[in-house]
């Protein structure tokens, strides 16, 4: 009667902490769950994270929940009503339409805005990011160069240009705002890069004969995704007011679309009588970059690699 | 110790003087006007000039005709006659060619000269040899540089003798000089101030007739003189002592360039400003409501419409146009976006021009512009763009429209833009639809009439631009003839009825959708007295207000 000890079998938590997972998988998931662990524990974060969800939720449901038209008003009878009116919980606008449904409506715009320029602009600066940091040499010298070019110009003026130059539309402003939010992320990718590029792994990696092409996309780019996620969605908020401020400037969104910022723009003829036109879409426009900036703060503390394993 | 009891002394310090500050700029200014001081809020930022040979603009013309004087002026009592300014008397020949008009005696200038006949012939002539955007109301007559200086000249020291090319309505003739373009300067002081030039191909004098120097100075003999005009600022007007009509109550008018509806209303309420003049209907209202505040309207001759492009096939077909006549929601519009601001109006002459014809035949009618829609093959509807200027109240009527129109599955797209890039648009023909103003050069029923009318070459090298060429409509031949030979019918009802059946036909069949008349608003202090709104733009008159 040998007493052979088994290994108490494990609780899933247990088996997700472990120090020694038995497999890659394991080790990811492991990963994983530490990081919900940390961002979890930041009650703000959480906040943030539920109020983008909330607005995820609203865009996809949008056509239930409004319970007017969002482009076709009551012109003759139902002009400027005030919030709590009949039918209209938020008011109704000077076309006399509904601005609750309105604003549900917007919120397309607003997450179509943030999901384009984010699958825009990140890879692009990712990209020149890694293959500046990794090349180094002239190529470095000239991809550094033109991202100082775009950095010479305050961001919303550059937008401004270039919408002026295309064309005032929804699409427009998108191209307009992902051309001019790459510069950063291209700068933290190289500052990444740069901290990775003498480091074993990867001279292990070129002596196993892997080209440039393969170490940059597979080893480099990696390493610098976390902290360019984070940067993206703190940026996110800039992203949202940017957008605003085209439409506001009526070069975003044209009539009759429900963007926030033209929604403000149209609203502040009325602000002395009628506040809650202008109000209403503001404090949309509000809440929803401070969602974005909770989640980007709770992110930043959560994949903070040198948090990590704590 | 010491250190901490005097950080705490001095941030209570700041803190007094921040909390301080913020009261100042919180207490209400109780700014009151200058009692001999007229005080006025408006978008003054398309002045370009105060020279009356060369200013094509509302503003300058309203200060223009504050400050110069004219042969006749139009009669405020019953605008389809006209009353003598510097002229006391006028004939025209039998054969309807020449024009002889009696200076009033004793008359002078701001500058203390005496107006003389010798003084209008040299206005006339600098208008036409300058050759400026309002040259054409003078040039019409057949006036050209090279014989100005004997079709318009001073036949004694009293006696002005004007001769025109065709025997036109008289009536036309005097209108049209009642436009700003027809102000007499003082020769004397614009022969001081002017500048050489050398000859050219397109400038063939040697002097620029005090062109420059008018663009800030002054000299004429109206009311008020022009003392200083700062772009997108301010315009200062003076009593003039020399005025030989009754003087000005007040010593000073004072134009603020205020450009924001909000922003006026809450100087006037401050009592900052004595009247607002771009108020908004929201704002308006606000206004009248109020008891220290007082309110004027007038309608002007100004029309807001949109219209279609004929190049475009499908708005080419007159079902077409006649549909979107019907897709427009008229009494909505009227009943909010432009209520106190406009009136519903669908016929090309203002109210108060002669011939006017006041007939509103048109509703929002889904089912009948549907009907006509079918009719033209277009069941289904079409795709078409809008060319739309980024001010109110025209953006609020383009996106009323946008949402009519989708009830007959026409789906318009809003292009908007500034002033500039639309209007280059428009008069390049490459629009689809454009939607604007239109205010009358002069205040002759002609001056629609031939826009709306008279296209001879409808070919994009035309060169009369006239609203009907902008759009690629082919005018029927008969139109245009109709309203040429009302041009030179001399009797006054014969004339106004010829416009009105005009009218009709363009009512019933054109590509142009006319939507209301503007009615200028303005609100003003109660302590004013005698201010009103005339009934064209160059007509507010200020030398009759005074303050309590």
């Amino acid at each position: 009667m040998s007493e052979i000890s088994q290994p108490a079998p494990m609780s899933r938590r247990e088996w997700l902490m472990s120090d020694r997972p038995q497999s890659r998988l394991q080790a990811r998931l492991g990963r994983a769950y530490m990081t919900w662990r940390r961002f979890s524990a930041n009650r703000l974060a959480v906040a943030g994270l539920g109020i983008i969800l909330l607005l995820i939720l609203v865009a996809v449901f949008a056509d239930a929940l409004a319970p007017h038209s969002p482009v076709v008003g009551n012109l003759a009878g139902a002009r400027l009503l005030p919030p709590g009116s009949e039918g209209y919980l938020l008011g109704t606008d000077d076309q006399g339409r509904d601005i609750l449904s309105r604003l549900l409506h917007g919120s397309r715009l607003t997450l179509l805005v943030i999901v384009l320029v984010a699958i825009i602009a990140a890879p692009i600066g990712l990209l020149v990011g890694a293959v500046s940091g990794y090349a180094g040499g002239w190529v470095d010298a000239v991809l550094m160069r033109i991202t100082d070019i775009f950095f010479a110009f305050p961001k919303l003026v550059l937008a401004l240009a270039f919408v002026a130059a295309m064309g005032p539309g929804i699409q427009n402003a998108i191209i307009a705002i992902a051309i001019t939010s790459w510069p950063p992320y291209a700068r933290i990718a190289r500052a990444e890069t740069l901290t990775v590029r003498n480091s074993d792994y990867i001279a292990a990696v070129r002596l196993m004969g892997a080209s440039p092409f393969r170490i940059v996309l597979r080893h480099v780019m990696p390493m610098c995704v976390s902290s360019l996620i984070v940067r993206v969605t703190l940026d996110m908020a800039g992203i949202i007011l940017t957008a605003a401020g085209l439409g506001f400037l009526g070069l975003g969104a044209q009539p009759p679309l429900p963007e926030w910022g033209a929604m403000i723009a149209a609203g502040r003829r009325f602000i002395l009588d009628q506040w809650w036109v202008a109000t209403m879409p503001g404090i949309a426009i509000l809440v929803v970059s401070l969602g974005f900036n909770l989640l980007g703060d709770g992110l930043r503390d959560a994949l903070d690699p040198r948090e990590s394993g704590k | 110790m010491m250190m901490h009891s005097l950080n705490k002394h001095a941030r209570m310090l700041t803190a007094g003087a921040a909390l301080s500050l913020l009261l100042m700029a919180g207490a209400p200014a109780f700014a009151e006007t200058p009692a001999d001081t007229l005080v006025e809020g408006w978008a003054i930022d398309d002045i370009i000039t105060m020279d009356p040979g060369e200013a094509f603009e509302l503003s300058t013309a309203e200060v223009t005709a504050n400050t110069y004087s004219y042969l006749v002026r139009l009669d405020l009592n019953d605008t389809s006659k006209v009353v003598g300014d510097l002229a006391e008397s006028w004939t025209v020949s039998d054969d309807g060619l020449t024009y002889t008009f009696k200076l009033k005696p004793g008359l002078k200038f701001a500058s203390g000269n005496p107006v003389t006949a010798e003084d209008v012939a040299y206005s006339f002539e600098r208008v036409v040899k300058l050759d400026k955007s309002p040259a054409f109301i003078l040039t019409q007559f057949g006036l050209t540089g090279d014989n100005v200086t004997e079709k318009a000249k001073a036949a004694d020291e009293t006696t002005f003798v004007f001769t025109v090319d065709k025997a036109y309505a008289p009536s036309f003739v005097l209108n049209c000089l009642t436009a700003t373009v027809g102000s007499v300067v003082d020769k004397k002081v614009v022969l001081e101030h002017v500048k050489a030039v050398t000859p050219s191909e397109e400038y063939k004098y040697d002097n620029d007739f005090g062109n420059e120097w008018l663009k800030t100075g002054y000299a004429g003999s109206g009311a008020f003189t022009m003392r200083e005009w700062r772009a997108n600022e301010v315009v200062v007007m003076e009593r003039n002592d020399n005025y030989y009509g009754e003087k000005a109550p007040l010593a000073r008018v004072i134009y603020r360039h205020m450009k924001e509806s909000s922003g006026q209303r809450l100087a006037l309420e401050a009592g900052d400003i004595d009247v607002a003049r771009n108020l908004e209907p929201g704002d308006f209202d606000a206004v009248a409501k109020n008891g220290d505040l007082k309110t004027t309207s007038a309608p002007k001759g100004t029309l807001y419409y949109f219209s279609l492009n004929q190049k475009n096939q499908n708005l080419a077909k007159p079902e077409v146009a006649e549909a979107f006549k019907y897709l427009v929601d008229y009494d909505a519009i009227g009943s909010t976006l432009i209520k106190g601001i406009g009136e519903i109006h669908q016929t090309f002459l203002p109210k108060g021009v002669l011939g006017e014809l006041d007939e509103n035949p048109y509703k929002l009618d889904v089912a009948k512009a549907k009907e006509l829609l079918a009719k033209a093959g277009l069941a289904d509807g079409f795709s078409v763009t809008m060319d739309v200027r980024n001010t109110q109240p025209i953006t609020g009527i383009a996106e009323s429209i946008q949402q009519t129109l989708a009830q007959a599955n026409i789906k318009m797209e809003i292009i908007p833009g500034d002033g500039k890039q639309t209007l280059t648009k428009y008069r390049a023909r490459t629009h689809d639809i454009y939607i604007g103003q239109w205010g009358q050069d002069y205040f002759d029923p002609n001056s629609n009439a031939e826009t709306f009318t008279v296209n001879p070459d409808n070919s994009d090298e035309g060169k009369v631009k006239t609203l009907a060429w902008r759009n690629a409509w082919d005018v029927p031949k008969e139109w245009t003839e109709q309203s040429k030979a009302a041009l030179l019918e001399k009797d006054a009802a014969k004339r106004a009825e010829m416009y009105k059946d005009l009218q009709k036909k363009v009512l019933a069949n054109s590509p142009f959708v006319i939507i209301f008349q503007q009615t200028e608003v303005a609100g003003y202090r109660g302590n004013l007295k005698g201010f009103k709104l005339g009934p064209s733009f160059d007509t507010n008159y200020v030398f009759n207000v005074s303050k309590e």
